[in-house]
């Protein structure tokens, strides 16, 4: 009782819906019925009787199929407005046998297709997504597919939740090296080697010169534009442009700061920010709702 | 072994599974269509087996002319429609068409629709040209194949998972199928008359003329003429004769029936208060006329005559086997008025012809005066002349039959002793005739099925006394049996108790094959009538329907379950399945990151039966051993099999 209840479930989350096959089976029993039915043939009627049950075993079997897949959407990266990305989908078969002719898809558009994924066993599953505008967006409209066992009904299954993201702003405007460079002020990048300094516990650890500590003095490499830089602060309304550009520009500049690994404060309009308190994740956040 | 694991490593494909399935559909039109057509098959194989690459347009213009030759030499001399039904004709035609269609495509090396769905069409199509037990067998293995091809086609090729997946439909549909033939509403349309080409082979035995030297028709071939299945019990083997034909005219060396030509006026009064019993027949191909009824018929067989000597023939020579209800009523006599013809054809002797027979005869006459009387003399007479049944007698004097027989050479089998008796029973005035058709025994039943074989052909005499004609087993009169002949006959069966299995075993094979040709493939709206008759006046019988049913799905689901074991690749793992099974049901199940050491170790902890723990720990090293060491033995995966086993009893 346990699994016909589990069955009917199942059942209810899948819809069938008929392929040209379906017509071919129609047509089949429609011409076997005639022939039998014309002459009396019992060899008739039991190829038809056979069709027939084919064509019914068939539904519940690719149910079962389709059913006891379970697709979900795995941990996803960052999306950009306007930017390629991936969504990535945790497709797991947890039953004991394999599973067959699975495909993805997502608004009648075949994404991926797995010919079959075996008893307890998972596979991570990627499909394209480029998000049109910043802000949030909810995926849907995604949906897994199988025509398995004869073709003769394409069963599909909707995911059980959609993905709820948001799209920060597409990065982009003048990169912030050229923006500093013009304002003489260089962030950290170790590009000239400009000599020796003594240690004092203050630099890291990656510029100690290890040649000298094994001559038993301890020494850190100095490079020339490793200048203290000041803490960054964007204004929102200095940068020229509309405000879907001044917000790329502040995302490309945040983007930056995150992998220079330089503090920064943004002051929008009404708002200051700053990296101190929050993560880069809230702040371009911040800039996606704007 | 080998070839199971070459097998589970091939991947066909999609071409390959779909030359698959079109040699199988093909396979029984190819026993049928002419031999142009044959050739062009050949042909279009050929080139698919060298021609690796798609054909161009040139190559298939080809094959285009060389199959519509073909068509037309196939078809040739059939445009008349002459010796065809026209439905046979248009279907051959559509077969044709239909291959030289599917070749083209073929050649092309390309896969679509209407490939796909051609394989179908040529499985309908050959139901219409054959229709035996055979063809039921071999349908159900094309759906099968074809189902197969198809799931393989779905799981990449793969033919071992196919054919798994094939088999759990098949036996998810079997139910249904049974179901669905038993109550699915038939009409009581006649079969089509073409087609069933599966038996053809002339059955013989009996034949219109008897004659009594070489000539003579003996079969001694264990060969199934008819099959009988009676609605009742099978009457016993005295009175099992099925009459065939009738002769009066004796030729010296044979005897033959009333001509045609010659007018017969006669007319039947049955004289019995008995029921009929009733009986249905399945008779094989015989190439004669004769429809062979229980002695004596009560009624004509639906479609055949009956004529004035109760002799049942149809039209057209038996070139098929024919099926047909019958009643007889179990009388070795019945009353008869004679025609002039018939009297004189029953009466005609030739005194001269058989002088010492005669003179026994004037000597009965002169001593009895009743007829009956006269007949006792005469099987009297027979008795005392010490004849010898044998099937291989010596040449008569073909001048001078009777006297041959009786006083000379006093060997022979049922057609000599039916013709002597017959012209003696003349010359002492008992109007007489030949009876030949066949004279089954109940060895050859089984339940109300009995078997009639070429073997049991023969003849027996009829005595016309006061005003009915009386049946006379003539054979009965010998004094000896020489078993030196044919041994297996009726009437000489000294089987050993070897042979006796055997003979119950292929009874028991033939009775299977009569029944499912009975209530297969002749299943009807009539016995689906009878059966549901049957079953209100029989309530039981629904019940054991339903028990039988429930069996059924309980086998299809057994079958689905084994195939939809897991198979583990380690022995070992496979090994301790019944283990894990029983700990899982404890509430312990292995997690995905515990290792199966880590698992026995913490089933371990938790215990604290020591019998259990030492238990567990043994299989654990047993099972460590064979999954990592480098080498085990045989012995060590029976050690741990054993180990669970005993665990098992212990847990």
């Amino acid at each position: 009782m346990k699994s016909l209840r589990k069955f009917i479930q199942t059942h209810r989350s899948i819809r069938q819906h008929a392929t040209i096959f379906s017509l071919v089976v129609v047509v089949t029993l429609f011409g076997l019925f005639l022939e039998a039915y014309m002459h009396d043939f019992n060899l008739v009627y039991i190829t038809l009787f056979f069709v027939f049950s084919f064509a019914f075993s068939a539904g519940p079997m690719g149910v079962l199929n389709l059913g006891n897949l379970h697709v979900s959407f795995a941990k996803q990266r960052r999306f950009f407005a306007n930017e390629k990305s991936n969504i990535v989908l945790n497709v797991n078969n947890p039953t004991d046998t394999t599973l067959w002719d699975i495909k993805l898809c997502k608004d009648k558009n075949i994404y991926a297709h797995i010919p079959y994924i075996k008893a307890k066993s998972k596979q991570n599953i990627t499909l394209p997504f480029t998000p049109s505008k910043r802000g949030f967006f909810t995926y849907e409209g995604c949906y897994t597919e199988s025509k398995y066992p004869l073709s003769t009904a394409r069963l599909t299954k909707e995911l059980d939740e959609n993905l709820k993201g948001i799209a920060y702003p597409e990065p982009k405007g003048i990169a912030l090296e050229s923006l500093l460079q013009t304002q003489e002020t260089n962030i950290g990048e170790e590009k000239e080697f400009d000599g020796l300094n003594a240690y004092d516990g203050s630099q890291k650890i990656s510029h100690i010169h290890w040649a000298s500590v094994a001559k038993g003095e301890v020494l850190v490499k100095h490079f020339s534009k490793e200048t203290d830089i000041k803490d960054l602060n964007f204004i929102f309304n200095n940068i020229r442009g509309d405000t879907e550009f001044r917000l790329s520009q502040l995302c490309l500049w945040v983007l930056t700061c995150e992998k220079q690994r330089v503090s920064f404060s943004i002051t929008l309009p009404n708002k200051i920010i700053n990296s101190h308190k929050k993560s880069i994740d809230d702040i371009l956040k911040i800039l996606a709702k704007y | 072994m080998t070839f199971l694991r070459y097998l589970q490593n091939t991947k066909l494909s999609e071409l390959a599974l779909l030359d698959l399935a079109y040699i199988v559909v093909l396979l029984p039109l190819i026993i049928m269509i002419k031999i142009p057509m044959l050739l062009f098959v050949l042909t279009v194989f050929v080139i698919l087996i060298f021609k690796k690459s798609p054909a161009n347009k040139s190559m298939l213009f080809y094959v285009f002319i060389l199959g519509v030759v073909s068509l037309y030499f196939s078809l040739y001399g059939a445009f008349s429609f002459a010796g065809l039904s026209r439905l046979r004709l248009f279907l051959e035609l559509l077969i044709y068409l239909l291959i030289i269609v599917v070749a083209m495509q073929r050649l092309k090396r390309v896969i679509n629709f209407y490939l796909l769905v051609s394989s179908f069409l040529f499985l309908a199509l050959s139901l219409f040209f054959y229709h035996s037990l055979l063809m039921l067998v071999y349908v159900i293995f094309e759906v099968f194949v074809l189902l197969w091809m198809i799931l393989s086609h779905r799981m990449q090729g793969d033919i071992v998972e196919g054919f798994k997946g094939s088999m759990i439909m098949f036996m998810y549909s079997l139910p249904w199928v049974v179901v669905l033939f038993i109550f699915f509403p038939r009409i009581s349309f006649e079969h089509a008359d073409y087609g069933f080409k599966g038996e053809l082979t002339k059955r013989m035995g009996h034949d219109g003329t008897m004659y009594l030297d070489g000539n003579a028709l003996l079969v001694p071939s264990k060969r199934i003429v008819m099959e009988v299945g009676f609605d009742g019990k099978v009457p016993p083997s005295s009175q099992l004769y099925f009459r065939g034909s009738i002769l009066y005219v004796d030729k010296r060396d044979h005897w033959e029936p009333i001509g045609k030509s010659i007018k017969r006026e006669n007319k039947i009064h049955y004289l019995t208060n008995r029921k009929p019993i009733s009986y249905k027949v399945t008779l094989y191909p015989t190439q004669k006329k004769w429809l062979y009824l229980l002695d004596i018929p009560s009624q004509k067989v639906e479609k055949s005559n009956l004529d004035g000597d109760l002799i049942s023939t149809v039209e057209k020579d038996i070139d098929e086997p024919i099926h047909y209800k019958a009643q007889s009523y179990l009388d070795s006599n019945y009353s008869d008025t004679l025609d002039e013809t018939t009297y004189r054809a029953s009466t005609t002797y030739d005194a001269t012809q058989n002088p010492k027979s005669y003179a026994v005869a004037k000597s009965i006459m002169s001593k009895y005066n009743s007829s009956s009387k006269r007949a006792k003399a005469v099987v009297d007479f027979f008795k005392k002349s010490s004849l010898t049944y044998t099937l291989k007698p010596d040449a008569l004097d073909i001048n001078h039959t009777t006297d041959s027989f009786l006083f000379d050479k006093k060997r022979g089998y049922c057609v000599h002793f039916a013709s002597s008796f017959a012209s003696m029973a003349r010359m002492v005035g008992i109007p007489s005739r030949v009876v030949t058709g066949y004279k089954s025994d109940r060895d050859d039943t089984l339940g109300n099925y009995l078997a009639v074989r070429e073997r049991d052909a023969h003849a027996w005499v009829e005595l016309y006394i006061s005003k009915r004609w009386i049946r006379y087993e003539t054979t009965n009169t010998a004094s000896k049996i020489d078993t030196s002949g044919y041994g297996d006959l009726n009437f000489i069966q000294k089987i050993s108790k070897q042979n006796k299995f055997l003979k119950k075993l292929n009874l028991y094979l033939m009775y299977g094959k009569y029944q499912m040709e009975t209530w297969i493939l002749y299943y009807s709206h009539t016995k689906q009538l009878i059966l549901f008759e049957y079953a209100k006046k029989n309530p039981q019988i629904i019940l054991a329907f339903i028990l039988s049913l429930m069996a059924l799905i309980f086998l299809s689901f057994s079958v689905v379950s084994y195939l939809r074991r897991i198979n583990y690749n380690s022995e070992a793992l496979t090994a301790i399945q019944p283990l894990l099974k029983s700990l899982k049901k404890q509430g312990y199940e292995r997690q995905n990151s515990e290792s199966m050491h880590q698992f026995f170790l913490r089933y371990a902890e938790e215990q604290t039966n020591h019998n259990a723990i030492k238990a567990i720990k043994e299989i654990d090293v047993c099972y460590e051993k064979i999954s990592y060491g480098k080498n085990y033995s045989k012995r060590d995966l029976k050690t741990l099999k054993t180990f669970v086993k005993k665990t098992l009893k212990r847990l």
